[in-house]
């Protein structure tokens, strides 16, 4: 089963799209097989978002749980995502 | 215009303008020279945006912040928007703790059905007291 990778921003944040490209990348690089990326418009998706205790936007849940209150660098999205598929293979 | 005109106008208390003085919110244009605080129009308009603010559960830091925000050039809109966005998400989850607290409640009021129990039979407070020997329990 491939982890699902969800980032909670709102449109027209620049610095939102900068950072959640760069992380996007990296998240595909695992192939689709492994992790799945979703981008979530917290807007529409508010009571979603207010479940899982987004406050400070852009954040970041892994398999419906918030990870990531504020985006992650990549070195740790890589460590969290290796952790977890670890996790899943033992 | 003195601080009292301006509370008049602003509806306000001379207290409040003080207190947002101190709070840094809203400072006097300019002061007699006995000292008294004198205010410009802006002062007005800066007090209705506080009020606003206060409307849609600002707190008065979070003002401040919008006031600054209003202040620099640098900033823009999305700024703000972010900032509003965040609030929301703030009281959203306040509304979704009070509706659980609400609920809880409900419960405790639905158990209780008779009106004329002596206080010792009192289902509400046999359930609390329950719930906190609970949870006095799972904490060791």
């Amino acid at each position: 089963m491939s982890i699902k990778v969800e980032v909670f921003s709102t449109p027209g944040c620049s610095h939102c799209d900068r950072a959640r490209d760069s992380l996007k990348t990296i998240a595909e690089a695992f192939g689709e097989h492994q992790v799945t990326w979703r981008d979530v418009n917290l807007l529409d998706e508010l009571d979603y978002a207010v479940k899982l205790g987004v406050l400070t936007p852009p954040s970041m849940a892994i398999d419906g749980e918030l990870v990531f209150a504020k985006l992650p660098s990549a070195a740790q999205l890589r460590e969290a995502l290796t952790r977890r598929l670890d996790r899943q293979r033992t | 215009m003195t601080i009292g005109k301006l509370a008049k106008l602003a509806e306000v208390s001379a207290d409040t303008i003080r207190f947002y003085e101190d709070e840094r919110l809203l400072m006097p244009a300019n002061k007699t020279e006995a000292g008294y605080r004198l205010y410009d129009e802006d002062a007005v308009r800066r007090l209705d945006f506080i009020k606003h603010a206060q409307h849609c559960g600002m707190t008065l830091s979070e003002i401040r912040q919008l006031l600054e925000l209003k202040a620099d050039d640098s900033s823009c809109c999305s700024d703000v928007r972010s900032l509003a966005i965040r609030k929301k998400l703030q009281l959203e989850q306040k509304i979704r703790a009070m509706q659980a607290m609400s609920q809880a409640l409900s419960e405790l009021i639905g158990i209780c059905t008779a009106e004329d129990q002596p206080l010792d039979d009192c289902p509400i407070l046999a359930a609390l007291e329950s719930s906190m020997a609970n949870q006095h329990r799972d904490s060791h």
